[in-house]
């Protein structure tokens, strides 16, 4: 199969999993209690307004036309408005984007900077005082819960050291860097690094933990193959066979899990949040389970779906070239 | 069910190494403290108020802290001192955070195993099914596992609780129950006045001790919902691998019907990495408890998760209150994933221990 014919495949795939999300969240909020238009309104709404806004919304046609409505809307890229602050639901999503975007990139960074290397020492110093010290981290950082080590970290570094700023932050990324073209001060730039390193480290203690210990399983699997004891055979340097030969063919199933753990991912940064007051798409995910705003919280569910979606294509195309192996099958 | 083989792998790991060792204790000691709650708790658990004069928290023993207070319309500093009473204090609402902290274990507990049994019970037939079955079926079914993959346990799992609410639901304490009958029973054949006879000592330490705890409902129910679909794609790639096996060829030669089949020859053969994955999951359960609780979404206050999120607003001055739970969350993740860990080592090497889905 061609690698255009696996693509394409991929990307039909993935239509019908976010299809089917989208499915799932109408079904939720059809059999979800409350009529819709007093949720809008609040209690103390008149019922002639209240009339008016059920005809204006559809909300007396039959629930087929709803969906086909809800269906098309979404496809047209209008996810409806906010029941409470009446804004397009598009809009309150995508200015969310950058800050957990931001978040979950910052918290992959620590966890691959981290975890690779001492999974590949814990792996190379097996029952050696290093592998310890790699096995008991990654059984702490899979077993703490992302919330308590967010509110430790705040503890220990915010409020005892008093090093780290735990505030909502003042700047995002994208400003800090336009400050930085425009002035050439860093001082923006330091600021938002000052104010994302807990976050990240709380998001990405998991993943660390995670990926240190596949690197270590899969790296003393790989070690046990016959090509290394060739490659030693021949000569080659050891860092040369660990690091390029050895970790190359640990990646792929790691890379696997990291695409899989994407939902992972989006959970954790509702949860790290919500803790440090990070102004991303979890919060508002928050926010809108707390008012009930339905489709606020549809917009942001489909719109993670399709995040995991096209991140798992594009695992899947890095697998091919990993593992050239794959795309052929 | 469990060979010598699956028994003499499992007592060589445990051998071998340090880890199960530790696992199997700390979980011993969790276990113990969820049962026996009521009578190794010094407080009720839900009752509040336990403050001192000036209406302060008290700190766990052996440490102070210092604080304002308002007198007479000024604020003057006061050091607040431990008492024995209280052994690691109390919280923000005066409730003693040590007999808290026991209870939470037990519903912590209750919610990873019903968690795991529920999801096993979906999971397992579900993929067993498209795993034997094969093509159409396979495709259909494992579809729809594919968008389950797509939600985020945790958003679906708070979608979920937004649309059925979080109806927490009270279970009755067997132990309180149990003694508190006894005593309904006892009582009138015994003077009152006289007192309660020695052989109802038990109930002192008992009294006082709530009869039922709520169990979050709908979180339990929720988290099977999230977590099921690691259960169908395991036992999916082993029924799928077992259904070419000679004597699963055999039974059908014999006449044997695909559900037969399937109960008598590919369940019990598949059963090693579902324990593996079950006993994984049971730390997932309870770290997806502990954040809905977090979160507020668990309809339980009687929960680790919960009481950080009250500590959450002290974390500056009364820290104990955020600490001692999290600690707990902790010991129990740690002492199940050894478990898994354990397991998984001694029984199937193969099991991918990262499928974890939260």
């Amino acid at each position: 199969m061609s690698v255009g014919k696996f693509l394409a495949q991929r990307l039909l795939f993935g239509i019908f999993v976010v299809w089917g999300v989208i499915t799932i969240m109408f079904g939720l909020r059809a059999v979800s209690p409350g009529d819709p238009a007093t949720l809008m309104l609040g209690e103390g709404a008149s019922e002639d307004l209240i009339r008016r806004v059920r005809e204006a919304e559809g909300l007396d046609e039959p629930i087929y036309i709803q969906y086909f409505d809800y269906v098309s809307g979404i496809v047209r890229g209008d996810f409806g408005f906010s029941w409470q602050s009446s804004r397009e639901v598009e809009f309150m999503v995508i200015e969310r984007i950058p800050a957990t975007l931001e978040l979950a990139v910052a918290a992959t960074v620590v966890a691959l900077v981290i975890a690779i290397p001492l999974g590949v020492i814990s792996a190379t110093r097996r029952n050696e005082p290093a592998d310890y010290g790699a096995t008991g981290f990654s059984l702490l950082g899979i077993s703490t819960p992302n919330f308590w080590l967010g509110l430790m970290l705040i503890l220990i570094f915010g409020v005892w050291i008093g090093i780290l700023p735990t505030g909502r932050r003042p700047v995002g990324f994208a400003e800090a860097l336009l400050i930085l073209a425009q002035t050439g001060s860093p001082s923006e730039l330091v600021t938002w690094l000052r104010y994302i390193s807990l976050p990240a480290i709380t998001l990405g203690t998991y993943f660390t933990a995670l990926i240190t210990r596949l690197t270590r399983s899969g790296m003393i699997d790989e070690l046990g193959k016959p090509y290394v004891t060739a490659s030693q055979a021949k000569g080659l340097p050891n860092v040369l066979i660990r690091y390029k030969h050895v970790l190359r063919n640990t990646m792929i199933p790691i890379v696997t899990v990291v695409g899989l753990q994407v939902g992972t991912l989006m959970g954790g940064a509702v949860i790290t949040e919500t803790v440090f007051n990070w102004p991303g798409l979890g919060l508002r995910l928050i926010d809108a389970l707390d008012t009930r705003d339905w489709p606020l919280m549809q917009g942001i569910i489909v719109f993670i779906a399709i995040a995991f979606v096209a991140i798992n294509i594009v695992v899947d195309a890095l697998y091919n070239t990993l593992d050239p192996r794959v795309g052929a099958e | 069910m469990i060979s010598d083989r699956v028994r003499s792998n499992l007592t060589n790991e445990f051998r071998k190494s340090l880890l199960p060792k530790i696992g199997v204790a700390l979980l011993l000691i969790i276990v113990f403290a969820a049962v026996f709650a009521p009578l190794l708790a010094t407080h009720d658990p839900t009752r509040t108020g336990y403050y001192n004069d000036d209406g302060q928290a008290y700190p766990p023993i052996g440490t102070s802290y210092e604080t304002e207070i308002s007198q007479d319309g000024e604020f003057v500093g006061v050091t607040v001192e431990s008492t024995d009473e209280h052994v690691l204090g109390t919280n923000t609402v005066g409730q003693d955070v040590y007999s808290r902290a026991l209870y939470g274990a037990r519903v912590s507990l209750i919610v990873g195993v019903l968690g795991v049994l529920l999801a096993v019970a979906i999971g397992v037939p579900f993929g067993l099914i498209a795993g034997y079955y094969g093509g159409r079926v396979d495709n259909g079914l494992m579809r729809i596992a594919d968008v389950m993959l797509a939600f985020p346990a945790l958003v679906l799992a708070l979608a979920l609780i937004g649309v059925f609410g979080e109806s927490p639901v009270l279970v009755p304490d067997p132990l309180v129950v149990l003694f508190s009958a006894q005593s309904e029973i006892t009582l009138p054949l015994v003077d009152v006045e006289v007192g309660l006879p020695t052989a109802l000592v038990a109930i002192d330490f008992l009294e006082g001790m709530p009869g039922a705890i709520p169990i979050p409902g709908t979180v339990t129910i929720v988290s099977a919902l999230v977590t099921w679909v690691w259960f169908a794609r395991v036992a999916r790639g082993e029924a799928l691998s077992l259904r070419s096996e000679e004597y699963v060829k055999a039974a059908k030669s014999f006449g044997a019907s695909n559900p037969r089949i399937l109960r008598q020859h590919i369940l019990p053969n598949s059963l090693t990495p579902i324990i593996v994955l079950a006993t994984i999951q049971v730390a997932v359960i309870i770290l997806l408890e502990a954040s809905l609780a977090y979160l507020g979404f668990s309809g339980t206050t009687l929960s680790w998760g919960y009481e950080i999120e009250r500590g959450q607003s002290v974390l500056r001055r009364r820290p104990w209150v955020a600490v001692v739970p999290g600690i707990g969350i902790m010991l129990a993740v740690i002492a199940v994933n050894l478990l898994g860990d354990w397991f998984r080592d001694a029984l199937d090497p193969n099991v991918d221990s990262t499928n974890r889905g939260l």
